[in-house]
């Protein structure tokens, strides 16, 4: 066994166990070790991911000294390790990119509570990735939700509280279905790890014995995990959530916490119960009704918003809707279509918040859509960077955006019943995000009057004001060009880890 | 290695967002040295301008060339290929483009923000390059939408409410077509052998056998879509709100070359990937003529009736460039080489009637088509090149609008498409009588005032006496182009000659 | 047949019965100590299903007692153990949502999530 094959379980543990040691740093120095931690599981997932690719397949990594059916398991492929990869890059961004709000923004003796939570998160989102048993994945999701709320409350406001507790509510009626359902697939099949689920399932299916529990517990946990994951009708708790917690929180929370649901929830698809399963039951298609409601309904509900922040908030909600619609489309190819979604969503919310923080910076701290106009003036990275979003959120060609739209457009086609719907969809609701989209884009670069400007407590932001999230800001920008430039080698990339998942 | 042809496409890119990163302005603003500034912008701007323009001629007439410049995903790369008809459109985009910078080097001093507009001017330039140049669908549909993009600034360009107003308008259509032409080429692709540009059209019949019902409303969809850009019936408004805000170069290089970006869109997809014959006969070819010939009448109508003389230039391009999707709807080889004569034509004088609008309000700060009496008193020169050009576009002969229609109607009455063989014509011959009526009399008031303006404005009188022609850099390139609208007209042999071949070789 | 299969279950009809009581008191209770204590009969409920699945019909819990060492006298442990890590979970979250709740009601003066929506709309403006 090769050193490299440790990694994954290593990263795991050094994020946990950072955690609790965070607790007794100052806030300065949970910083640090947060931020080596982050780079450092990046590098690790790194090697690992080139392991993987060498070696060609999948690799099964035992935890403590019981073999398979009893004991827990960590399981790593291609697919498993660029997530982790990209996921730690994306917050490394994060991090760096609102570093000075959270200063701002915390109360100094709690600095170094926010480091915790980060790094729970982190440890989270990684066993989520990597772990290939149900209940293990149970607990790390309860693990991530409540680390998430630390997220959103640390900013110790009315408001914030009040997004929490509405959070964690959802959350948790969405783990309470989670957990239904794999209490009754661990009824069905007497197993934990996901392999050995599969192998029952795959009998049960063929002698056609307990059909409808399995159904039954295939959509609990499907809807469990779109309850958490903010899926259009339960996505009430998302914009007051994402809106108003310090920079970082929103711009994790929107790009990572909810995407490692998901992830789960392709592993329950591939792994634990099987894809021709998923494919026959008729879960895909209201997974795929609620995604083509969700991409048209999140994007009006972003249109009739003023708040910059809350605005791309929502854009989250109809951005989620595109991911599940491709999970709906119940092809391969829709599934790679939701996985570089998943990807170059997170790539682009993220820096759509840094961005915008970055122009409501340069217009007296508001986020108000009428008080940005000149914005992109005052802070013209942001504002570069601002656009460069929105052109990949509207799927302009070159960025991110719009290879996954071809993607989901490409797949779409594969599937008979579903074409229509589907382009339909994506036309209309690409139209829409151009709507609220351009319109910002239009105001931050809209000339204020001199005397006007004078009045508002406007500040000129220099790239060099704040070097790190200007260099957060560059990183993010880069890595949409690449997510659209260069997106041939990642298709294949997350299509050979999903050959190797099953 | 023939990865030089990109040059044109790149070098005007390049230099204009060096401009608009260079920090020009500072000086500008200031009181010191800023006619020094001003005249190194305008030799920078006009260096990169000429240098690339030669650039692009010298890649369009040296022959056949492709070049894949990456792949965005497996088999669709970013692929530049030269052909018959992007030899054409780079031809007049580049004269166009040329002629309109020269005249803003003058005109663009009262607008102010010149660096904003030389940097945008230069990026578009190279986009529209990259536009003409594009060897498939998804090539042209990146530069399409960079084509939207990129010219917005110059319609915002004074930062007004209306301005900004009209910019969003321009940007939520053009994207609303852009989006339906997507939409379109997500079907296609799956349709055709290849999405590279094929003379004839690449759709694979076998595939397509039975799917032709949903093949029929993705190119319609299609259709719609690029129309948009094109000013088509359903998806023009926004014309007429772009082009009375945006400064007058940019409204001539918009309605003159600009819009031809939907026309382009259109008959590559029409006669390079769907194939002509495919459409002969089927629904989608009617309501495609309807559509345009209705456009052709409202825009005529529409034009007759509005006092703002720089709209009722918009309405005029929202009809004309219907004349040339008309031509092209018919699918004849004539109405081919009329349509696309017509796009050339149109483009030279579209410009040259937004130039002279400019002008009038350059010098006299006239807008309305009625404060415009008297004029030619004042610029005589100026109101003779609009008189050319304005017969030119009427299409008296021997102007070069007279054989464009000709074409025009030679390739309906060809077609067998029944009622529309003659009702096409007719329309064609009522919409220029109407267009007559709309631009003539600025020529007649101009010359011969009469006798009411003399009481009521007699100072202005006194001041319109007096010839003061516009500055030469602006009278120039007015005249260069109103020469050329006139000019192919006595001698459109070369042209048509080679249109008919290029149209021979798709039909 | 149906009715007799219920019967035969009964006590996976009550857990899945507590399961629904305690849903739909985290979601439509407006007072937040209610829904608490809905989230609570809800892990409760799940608790009492994992249990029920692992017990077998006159065994013993799997303690080692007096030497027994067969393993034909135990029930089976592994659903005991995943009872446990859920109540470690729900423990927590609880902890968590109880805090929260302290918090708001020290701030507002309520237990009504909607009251406490309508009154932070109030400061915003």
């Amino acid at each position: 066994m090769a050193f490299v094959q440790n990694f994954p379980f290593f990263s795991i543990i050094l994020s946990l166990f950072s955690g609790p040691l965070s607790s007794i740093l100052g806030g300065k120095a949970a910083k640090r070790l947060n931020i080596a931690v982050i780079s450092m599981i990046g590098i690790m997932s790194c090697a690992v991911l080139s392991f993987t690719i060498s070696s060609g397949e999948s690799y099964v990594y035992m935890m403590g000294h019981f073999p398979a059916p009893w004991g827990n398991e960590i399981r790593v492929g291609v697919l498993e390790a660029s997530m982790a990869v990209f996921f730690c890059v994306i917050m490394l961004l994060c991090m760096l990119g609102g570093e000075r709000e959270r200063l701002a923004e915390i109360e100094p003796e709690k600095q170094n509570l926010y480091y915790i939570m980060v790094n729970l998160l982190l440890s989270s989102l990684l066993a989520l990735i990597y772990t290939n048993d149900l209940f293990t994945a149970y607990v790390f999701v309860e693990i991530n939700t409540i680390s998430a709320c630390g997220l959103i409350m640390i900013k110790q406001n009315g408001r914030n509280i009040e997004a929490a507790t509405r959070y964690m509510i959802m959350s948790l009626l969405g783990s309470g279905l989670l957990l239904l359902g794999i209490c009754f697939l661990y009824d069905l099949t007497g197993h934990l790890l996901m392999s050995n689920i599969k192998e029952q399932v795959q009998l049960l299916n063929e002698s056609g014995d307990y059909h409808i529990p399995l159904l039954v517990s295939l959509s609990l946990m499907s809807v469990g995990l779109a309850i958490k994951s903010a899926l259009y009708p339960f996505h009430a708790w998302l914009p007051d959530a994402y809106g108003y917690s310090t920079l970082s929180s929103a711009a994790i929370l929107s790009s990572l916490v909810s995407k490692g649901y998901i992830f789960l929830l392709v592993k329950i698809f591939y792994r634990v119960v099987g894809f021709d399963i998923v494919r026959d039951s008729k879960v895909i298609n209201v997974l795929f009704v609620f995604g083509v409601a969700g991409m048209i309904m999140g994007s009006v509900s972003a249109i009739k918003e003023n708040n910059i922040r809350r605005m791309i908030a929502y854009s989250s909600v109809a951005q989620i809707g595109y991911i599940y619609m491709g999970f709906g489309l119940g092809t391969t190819a829709g599934v790679i279509a939701s996985i570089y979604h998943i990807v170059s969503h997170a790539a682009t919310k993220s820096l759509l918040f840094v961005a915008a923080s970055g122009i409501t910076e340069a217009s007296g701290d508001s986020t108000d859509f009428f008080d940005l106009t000149g914005a992109g003036y005052r802070n013209k990275l942001a504002g570069v960077a601002f656009t460069v979003g929105s052109l990949s959120m509207v799927g302009f060609p070159m960025f991110a955006g719009f290879i996954s739209k071809i993607l989901f457009a490409q797949a779409a086609v594969e599937s008979l019943h579903k074409v229509l719907p589907t382009l339909i969809a994506l036309a209309l609701s690409t139209i829409l995000n151009a709507v609220y989209f351009m319109k910002t884009v239009i105001r931050i670069y809209t000339p204020e009057k001199k005397s006007v400007a004078a009045q508002k407590g406007h500040t000129m932001i220099r790239i060099m004001d704040n070097p790190v999230k200007s260099a957060a800001l560059v990183c993010f920008i880069l890595l949409n060009l690449i997510l659209g430039l260069c997106s041939e080698p990642i298709v294949r990339l997350f299509q050979n880890g999903l050959n190797m998942f099953t | 290695m023939s990865s030089w042809i990109l040059l044109p496409v790149f070098l005007p890119m390049a230099a204009g967002i060096c401009l608009l990163a260079s920090s020009f302005r500072a000086h500008l603003g200031g009181s010191g040295d800023a006619t020094g500034d001003r005249s190194r912008l305008h030799s920078f701007t006009a260096a990169v301008l000429v240098i690339s323009a030669v650039l692009a001629l010298g890649a369009a007439w040296s022959g056949e060339k492709s070049v894949t410049l990456f792949y965005l995903m497996e088999n669709i790369p970013v692929y530049f290929k030269i052909d018959a008809l992007g030899r054409l459109f780079v031809t007049f985009v580049s004269i166009v483009w040329v002629a309109a910078g020269v005249y803003s080097f003058v005109y663009m001093q009262h607008e102010g923000e010149e660096k904003r507009f030389f940097g945008f001017y230069l990026v578009v330039y190279g986009v529209l390059v990259g536009l003409v140049f594009s060897g498939n669908l998804v090539t042209m549909y990146l530069f399409y939408e960079l084509m939207t993009l990129t010219s917005v600034p110059l319609v915002l360009h004074n930062g007004s409410r209306e301005s900004i107003m009209a910019a969003l308008k321009y940007l939520f259509y053009s994207m609303c077509g852009a989006y339906l032409g997507l939409f379109g080429i997500f079907f296609l692709y799956q349709y055709c052998d290849t999405i590279t540009f094929t003379a004839g059209g690449s759709l694979n019949m076998e595939l397509a056998r039975g799917n032709q019902g949903i093949l029929l409303i993705a190119v319609f969809a299609m259709l719609i879509g690029f129309g948009a850009k094109a000013g088509m019936f359903p998806l023009h408004a926004w014309l007429p709100a772009a082009h009375p805000v945006a400064p007058s170069p940019a409204s001539a290089v918009l309605s003159g070359v600009i819009v031809k970006g939907g026309v382009l869109a259109i008959v590559r997809v029409v006669y390079y990937m769907v194939g002509a014959d495919f459409l002969r006969g089927t629904w989608v070819q009617t309501v495609w003529m309807m559509l345009s010939l209705l456009t052709v009448f409202m825009g005529s109508l529409l034009a007759f009736r509005e006092p703002v003389f720089k709209k009722r230039l918009a309405y005029s391009t929202v009809s004309q460039i219907s004349y040339v999707l008309f031509g092209l709807s018919v699918l004849t080889p004539t109405g081919m080489t009329g349509a696309l004569m017509h796009t050339v034509f149109h483009s030279f004088i579209k410009s040259a009637l937004f130039l002279t609008a400019g002008i009038f309000i350059f010098e006299c700060g006239k807008t309305r088509v009625e404060e415009l009496s008297g004029i030619g008193k004042r610029m005589p020169k100026t109101l003779w090149c609009y008189t050319f050009v304005s017969l030119a576009l009427i299409g008296i002969p021997p102007t070069s609008g007279f054989v464009s229609k000709w074409y025009l109607a030679q390739g309906a009455l060809e077609s067998d498409t029944g009622v529309f063989g003659w009702l096409g014509p007719v329309v064609l011959l009522v919409s220029a009588l109407l267009t007559a009526g709309y631009l003539l009399p600025v020529t007649m008031k101009g010359f011969f005032p009469g006798s009411n303006v003399k009481v009521t404005e007699e100072k202005e009188e006194q001041d319109a006496a007096k010839v003061r022609e516009p500055a030469l850099l602006m009278l120039v390139p007015l005249a260069v182009l109103a020469a050329l609208a006139v000019l192919l007209g006595v001698f459109p042999n070369p042209l048509a000659d080679y249109l008919r071949d290029l149209a021979a070789a798709l039909m | 047949m149906n009715l007799a299969n219920l019967l035969n279950n009964y006590e996976e009809a009550v857990a899945m019965i507590l399961f629904g009581i305690g849903f739909s008191n985290l979601l439509l209770q407006k007072n937040l100590i209610k829904k608490i204590i809905g989230l609570n009969i809800m892990d409760t409920a799940m608790y009492l299903f994992l249990a029920l699945k692992g017990y077998i019909e006159g065994r013993r819990a799997p303690i080692v007692v007096d030497g027994v060492q067969s393993v034909e006298a135990y029930i089976n442990p592994i659903p005991s153990g995943l009872v446990l890590t859920g109540i470690v979970v729900s423990v927590s979250v609880s902890a968590l949502m109880l805090s929260l709740t302290i918090r708001l009601y020290r701030r507002y003066h309520t237990l009504d999530l909607d009251q406490i929506t309508t009154q932070l709309k109030k400061e915003g403006l």
